[in-house]
């Protein structure tokens, strides 16, 4: 895939990612590389000036509640409850409300909101809104969950905290979904979290390097391992020109 | 004099006379405003009056102030003051108020700066205050220009008891020129006006672009220094220029602390306390001339009235009351229909940025163009075939009309300004989880659109009551015909003013104005405090 914005800048292309089942990928790299704007295509919010997307093996064209995307600034309504935010995700389906209601529980509990049901989010910090955010999206029943930054807006004692449950949170037998995109520039968080890491970089930037990440979680960013991976990403993120990893 | 000649002069005293007093009510504002923010006491007067004087509508209380400019000070002078009385009631308020809004929330740390450097009270105001409410004021140059155009014919021409009484502009060349059915140049007349208003709204939405793009803080419109008039691009910025200001001022409202004078201006010195006294008396002295001023009126009013007329004015009480309830149910119609056309088209226009980039310039120079002036052109071209559908009905059809024609816009500019100052993450939430437009209007848009509605709603209300007023009683609009509608506070008002009878006019405005007080209190500021504690969008997108 390929963008170009409307002033002929290419920001990316090349780009070739893919996400399997049962697997969290993360795409990092330096800030205005377009890592947002891949995820938005990735969702079907922005069109790329060349190339599609796919979701198996069907091309996505527009945005589906089959990829939901989490906002890197949290998203949520003020005026609705944190249950009926959550709810909010199930009205386009026409399920009953006791069923909807019955459902945003069940997802409000999986992220850890239990008993909270009935605060605003004015009355959440910003780690109780972004599991709103996680467990509205979850409610649709996705296949694919795309995430732009989710822990940026967070403190990092707040972030660790999320980032811990994350993955327990979204590959549970009790959900659909089936794989999550990440993008961060973050290294230590998407080691924490990815099974499988692009790293975007370049003018116009391509995919400079992959990384599957193979060890087991949770992951101990002391562990020798774990820092052997972040030294490799932080050379890919400094490549030498025309030089690619692998 | 050469009738063409006089017709754009009479255009240009017009605008001059609108322009002018936005101008005073600027400088009075700034002044007004900081006397708000020194002083508690003169603060509680200073928002309070607006607030109840803001909820009243002008032409309640333009009676009686008629009468005292044009018996007390007699004269062209007390036409003209009269007129310019009622003009400056129409726009002043919004001025007042946002100029007090920007001076609260200037951010504490700039306050600090100033009063580090102590800098005098014009340092302070020049280099601060006055910068901190220009965005401020250039949102509200929009409506309080319309506001002031609209009652233009009503300002310009009115009589008391036999008598009229007429100051020179273009409202009152335009009537001379129906009365003498002279169409040609009423045609004339109404394209020069057309011709200024598009001007002047080009210019004003000039003049915003560069207000917001120099004094908005951490505004993302690039600062222009100097050159050409860029009608297109300021055309394209509309938006940007009418929105920012009040997106910043609610992500102000919520990120930073509104101080208050006492906590952050530093004890003064020993050798300031007197000159503190001194302002601090000034202002308080202020604010006991304006009471003093409506004490006065109120006075006068009642001491002149007889036990007799009393108890006649007690017993049309009940009446008063019904035709209350008739214009507040044109109110509901006309406001349900603009909300109904709102919140359809101007959704259409606000999510279709090529039909926006048209439209909404389009729009705003109708809005400008005041209703009263060309709504009996309108009432002559259709009045053969309105009263062939409606019958009995047709004048309350031209009243409703002439009241949404007032109240249209206002609606429609606050649905769209709220639909564009929708996060974009609400946007893509609504597209990625499959929502109808039904759905986005119900759980989404309409709940964010709220507080900009309530706003431009009570914002409206004046011109509301003002359109009715002139439509409900409208004798000789065009070519000897008369638009009468036997029921309606606003018609009896203006038919108790054209025959003189005084006491009536007062105690019906009086009614009527405890009436929209009541109202206000017990609705519209509940809407509005609904409004600010629960359906601020911008709250729901979290960014540390």
């Amino acid at each position: 895939m390929a963008f170009t914005y409307e002033n002929g800048y290419t920001v990316f292309d090349g780009v070739n990612v893919s996400t399997h089942e049962d697997e969290l990928v993360a795409i990092v790299g330096p800030s205005g590389v377009g890592k947002s704007t891949l995820l938005r295509i990735l969702g079907g919010f922005i069109r790329p000036t060349r190339g599609e997307v796919r979701l198996l093996g069907k091309k996505v064209f527009r945005p589906i509640p089959e990829i939901a995307l989490i906002h890197q600034s949290i998203v949520t309504f003020p005026w609705m409850t944190a249950l009926e935010n959550v709810m909010l995700s199930l009205k386009p389906k026409r399920v009953p409300k006791e069923e909807a209601e019955k459902v945003a529980r069940k997802m409000l509990e999986l992220v850890g909101l239990q008993g909270f049901e009935e605060l605003y989010p004015k009355e959440m910090s910003g780690g109780m809104r972004q599991r709103i955010a996680i467990a509205r999206a979850l409610a649709a029943d996705p296949l694919i969950l795309l995430m732009d930054e989710p822990f940026s807006h967070l403190d990092e004692l707040t972030a660790e905290g999320l980032r811990h449950e994350l993955y327990s949170m979204l590959f549970n037998q009790d959900i659909t979904l089936k794989s999550v995109v990440l993008v961060s520039h973050s290294l230590n968080e998407v080691l924490e979290l990815a099974d499988l890491i692009y790293v975007l970089n370049g003018h116009p930037a391509s995919v400079v390097g992959t990384l599957r990440v193979d060890m087991e979680r949770p992951r101990n960013p002391r562990d020798p391992r774990f820092l052997e991976y972040l030294d490799l990403l932080y050379k890919y993120l400094t490549p030498i020109k025309g030089k690619r990893f692998e | 004099m050469n009738d063409y000649l006089l017709i754009v002069l009479a255009t240009l005293a017009t605008a001059s006379r609108v322009l002018g007093l936005i101008g005073l009510s600027i400088v009075t504002g700034w002044f007004l405003g900081y006397a708000a923010i020194k002083d508690r006491v003169f603060e509680n007067f200073y928002v309070s009056m607006i607030e109840v004087l803001e909820s009243v509508p002008v032409v309640t209380f333009f009676p009686i102030v008629l009468i005292f400019f044009v018996e007390d000070v007699g004269g062209k002078l007390g036409v003209e003051l009269a007129a310019d009385f009622l003009i400056f009631t129409a726009v002043v308020w919004n001025i007042w108020m946002g100029i007090y809004q920007a001076y609260k929330t200037v951010p504490k740390e700039m306050v600090e700066v100033i009063e580090n450097y102590r800098l005098g009270f014009l340092g302070k105001l020049i280099n601060c205050y006055i910068p901190s409410s220009m965005p401020r004021i250039a949102a509200n140059l929009f409506p309080s220009a319309a506001d002031g155009f609209f009652y233009i014919t009503v300002s310009e021409v009115f009589s008391i008891g036999t008598t009229s009484f007429s100051a020179f502009g273009i409202g009152s060349v335009i009537q001379e020129l129906i009365s003498a059915r002279d169409f040609q140049l009423v045609h004339f007349a109404l394209a020069v006006m057309g011709v200024m208003i598009v001007g002047l709204t080009l210019a004003l939405r000039e003049l915003s672009q560069l207000v917001v793009a120099r004094y908005t803080l951490d505004t993302d419109v690039p600062i222009r220094r100097r050159g050409r008039l860029r009608l297109r691009y300021s055309a394209r910025l509309s938006a940007v220029m009418s929105r920012a200001p009040l997106t910043r001022l609610s992500v102000y409202l919520r990120r930073q602390r509104v101080y208050t004078s006492k906590e952050v201006i530093p004890m003064p010195v020993e050798e300031d306390r007197g000159r503190g006294r001194t302002l601090r008396y000034i202002r308080r002295g202020i604010a006991a001339v304006i009471l003093a001023a409506i004490v006065y009126g109120v006075f006068r009013t009642v001491e002149g009235v007889g036990l007799s007329t009393w108890s006649t004015l007690f017993l049309s009480t009940p009446s008063i009351f019904l035709d209350t309830a008739y214009d507040y149910l044109r109110v509901v119609v006309i406001t349900a229909v603009s909300l109904a056309i709102a919140s359809t088209v101007g959704y259409y226009v606000a999510v279709n940025p090529k039909v926006e980039k048209i439209l909404i310039p389009l729009i705003q120079i109708l809005s400008s163009y005041p209703a009263p002036l060309y709504f009996p052109l309108l009432f002559f071209y259709s009045y053969a075939g309105v009263s062939s559908v409606f019958g009995a009905y047709t004048a309350e059809f031209y009243v409703l009309l002439l009241g949404f024609l007032s109240t249209f816009y206002y609606v429609f500019f606050s649905f769209w300004m709220g639909v564009k100052s929708l996060p974009q993450e609400y946007w893509e939430l609504m597209k990625n989880v499959g929502m109808n437009f039904p759905q986005r209007m119900r759980y989404v848009i309409l709940p964010s659109v709220f507080p900009y509605l309530i706003a431009g709603l009570s914002s409206t209300v004046n011109s509301t009551w003002g359109g009715l007023m002139i439509g409900e009683y409208w004798p000789d609009i065009y070519d000897g015909r008369n638009l009468y509608v036997t029921h309606g506070l606003m018609g009896l008002l203006a038919s108790f003013t054209s025959r003189g009878e005084i006491p009536e006019v007062a105690w019906g405005s009086l009614v009527f104005a405890v009436i929209v007080v009541l109202f206000s209190i017990f609705f519209t500021r509940r809407m509005m405090d609904l409004a600010r504690t629960k359906y601020v969008a911008e709250e729901g997108i979290y960014a540390a």
